[in-house]
């Protein structure tokens, strides 16, 4: 290597300036199309539960207490920002926020709970046989994902949880 | 005692202090400037100036985790490497004449040098670990072939001075000849194995970071990181004054404000050439660099040859 | 004296080792992006340092597999107190889509104490700036904990209800199981 190819490369980055971005600073939004953290709409959604069963990392975690009520928990802490729960809403209830600077020391910033009143079915509660297999995969019924351990479990039950799994009698 | 030798000693245990403390406090700002000048050359705005100031400072608030096979000798080298180059620098003149520059030859003044680089390998080998070994093999290799040309070098200037005392040899001593060929070609041999006593890139192959993880020093913490770390600042501000003192002594003997000012900004722009070529190359390998080192040598070796023979 | 300002400092100065105990190298790109010119780190005074023994700060990507847990709390334990350690990314942070995998332990949170999370698969080199901000504490966070939403509760007709009260009032109570038959 010359001195003299040294001594412009030297020059070449001193002329430059300094290409850093004040970024702390001063905001650097993303570009178009980023996606960020999800945002969940809770007057938008009904409770179908497809997001939770798109979600590859298995965030979205949803538990029947009862009949009447669903509690859909965001875990946000091995969110990859796919988007999948956005693009199967069918109520645009999920929206991909541009929010990118997330760092906390505390999980439970990231989290998102929604508690959802549902309607009941007239006429046997919830438990109706999935009438294709596009319905088999939203998972009807009582869902008991386990919201205080995080814990996905992929399984839906036919009464709520803490009663007896009788099949319920219908009477004409 | 006589009273005029109590002020003498005195003085002298004053100018010691006033050395030692103006490397200690010059070092890191020296530092933080190459690193700053370091980050302008890649375009990018880079630490505060004062940031090595700092980085010593958090240092010596964290834990000491004695790590390493031989903590006992990891101690003693961590303080002799501090303590062997503040010694030199009290044999060096810097700007002023040396508080201690009649104390010792400049044979005194190899060996101290010497000594720092053996507490590195001391360092190493106290540590045990592979990568400090590498590093440590790699270290000893180095020295080898340089602490030659340093006293190669300095012979230079004994020959041309006719005597080995501090104050004759730093001081413009390989000029002093009719024809200053010998002087001129150990000037540029000494710049260009400059870059290897201050230990940067290209020439860092003993405290390789990326590649050996630190080498001697990786298994070092806390307080004795940073006695380390002020110790390699404070060998690249002796070094720097060493080569002013021989090979351009030209304003330093102007009267006090003036000729000191000067030789600080001699030394400066020293500093600042090795921070410019630190951040336009890539490391060398052991080898190769072994190979530029040697080559460096002989030419020392030619231009020893030539001043004995008066040139 | 000298202790608080030696502690005051570490905000100033805080040198980080990057480890990566088996993610797929998305973070460790961005992670390196952040020590480039565009996002420069080192105007913080971060720098990044080889051997765990001179850092302070350590830089956790990768889920924490089964083969790398232990090399990982080595690494951990090599670095002197004070120390803080920052997941990046969705995999440190909780193991990321592969958490029930076979291989996998889950987040670095199973053999580490995590200080901080920077979520993103892989975050920005922006967002880990600004998770680096926060954990030296020259910024604050950006985000706080949501209220849990709670969708009101409007009373639904029910029919066939044999003169039971419409079913707005119980938000937490328990509701019949079995639907009432008809009359």
């Amino acid at each position: 290597m010359s001195l003299t190819s040294k001594l412009k490369e030297a020059w070449i980055g001193l002329s430059a300036g300094t290409v850093t971005l004040p970024y702390p600073l001063a905001p650097h939004p993303p570009g178009p199309g980023f996606r960020g953290r999800p945002v969940f709409d809770a007057a938008r959604c009904i409770g179908c539960g497809g997001c939770a069963s798109n979600c590859p990392a298995r965030e979205i975690l949803i538990y029947d207490p009862c009949q009447e009520l669903r509690v859909i928990r965001y875990l946000g802490r091995r969110c990859t920002s796919c988007g999948r729960c956005a693009e199967v809403c069918p109520e645009k209830a999920i929206t991909m926020s541009e929010a990118f600077e997330l760092a906390t020391d505390r999980l439970s910033d990231l989290e998102q709970r929604l508690t959802l009143f549902m309607g009941s079915c007239q006429r046997c509660g919830r438990c109706f046989a999935a009438p294709t297999p596009l319905d088999a995969l939203k998972l009807t019924g009582y869902r008991v994902d386990d919201l205080e351990a995080g814990r996905w479990v992929c399984a839906s039950r036919s009464a709520p949880p803490g009663e007896p799994a009788a099949d319920v009698e219908i009477e004409l | 005692m006589s009273a005029e030798r109590l002020s003498a000693a005195l003085l002298v245990v004053l100018g010691a202090l006033a050395n030692v403390a103006l490397v200690l406090l010059s070092a890191p700002f020296f530092q933080g400037v190459q690193r700053r000048l370091t980050a302008r050359v890649q375009s990018r705005r880079g630490p505060p100036l004062l940031q090595p100031y700092f980085d010593l400072l958090k240092l010596l608030g964290k834990e000491d985790l004695e790590s390493g096979e031989a903590p006992g000798v990891q101690r003693v080298a961590a303080y002799l490497a501090l303590a062997s180059i503040l010694a030199t620098a009290c044999l060096v003149p810097l700007g002023f004449p040396a508080p201690l520059g009649s104390a010792g030859d400049v044979l005194l003044l190899l060996y101290l040098l010497l000594l720092s680089g053996v507490c590195t390998l001391l360092a190493g080998a106290a540590a045990g670990s592979t990568f400090s070994w590498v590093g440590v093999s790699r270290e000893m290799m180095s020295m080898m072939v340089l602490e030659p040309i340093l006293a190669v070098a300095l012979c230079v200037g004994a020959v041309h001075a006719r005597s080995f005392r501090l104050e004759a040899v730093l001081d413009g001593s390989p000029w002093l000849s009719g024809a200053p060929v010998s002087g001129g070609l150990m000037l540029v041999v000494m710049l260009l194995a400059f870059q290897a006593f201050a230990g940067r890139v290209p020439f860092d192959v003993a405290e390789a970071e990326t590649e050996i993880m630190d080498g001697p020093l990786s298994e070092y913490s806390g307080q004795k990181l940073a006695l380390f770390r002020l110790a390699q600042m404070v060998k690249l501000v002796v070094y720097a004054a060493l080569f002013v003192g021989l090979f351009v002594p030209w304003g330093s003997g102007w009267p006090f404000p003036l000729g000191f000012l000067f030789f600080w900004a001699k030394a400066f722009s020293l500093v600042v050439l090795v921070a410019l070529v630190a951040a336009t190359h890539a490391r060398y390998r052991v080898d190769q660099a072994i190979r530029r080192y040697s080559v460096l040598l002989a030419f020392s070796l030619g231009a020893v040859v030539l001043a004995a023979l008066g040139r | 004296m000298l202790k608080a300002l030696c502690r005051r400092m570490m905000s100033r100065s805080c040198w980080v080792y990057h480890a990566n105990s088996g993610g797929c190298n998305g973070c460790d790109i961005e992670v390196l992006n952040v020590l480039t010119p565009y996002y420069d780190a080192e105007r913080f005074g971060v720098k990044l340092v080889a051997s765990p023994r001179h850092a302070d700060a350590m830089l956790c990507q990768g889920p924490a597999l089964r083969s790398t847990a232990q090399a990982l709390r080595r690494a951990y334990e090599a670095m002197p107190a004070p120390k803080l350690v920052i997941a990046i990314g969705s995999c440190a942070g909780g193991g990321g889509a592969w958490f029930d995998s076979y291989a996998v332990m889950g987040g670095v949170e199973k053999v580490l104490p995590v200080d901080f999370f920077v979520p993103g698969c892989p975050p920005r080199p922006e967002a880990i700036l600004h998770g680096v901000a926060v954990a030296l504490g020259i910024l604050g966070k950006s985000v706080s904990p949501r209220p849990p939403l709670v969708q009101p509760a409007f009373p639904f007709p029910r029919y066939h209800t044999d003169g039971e009260p419409p079913a707005g009032e119980p938000a937490s109570g328990a509701a019949p199981a079995a639907p009432t038959t008809p009359r």
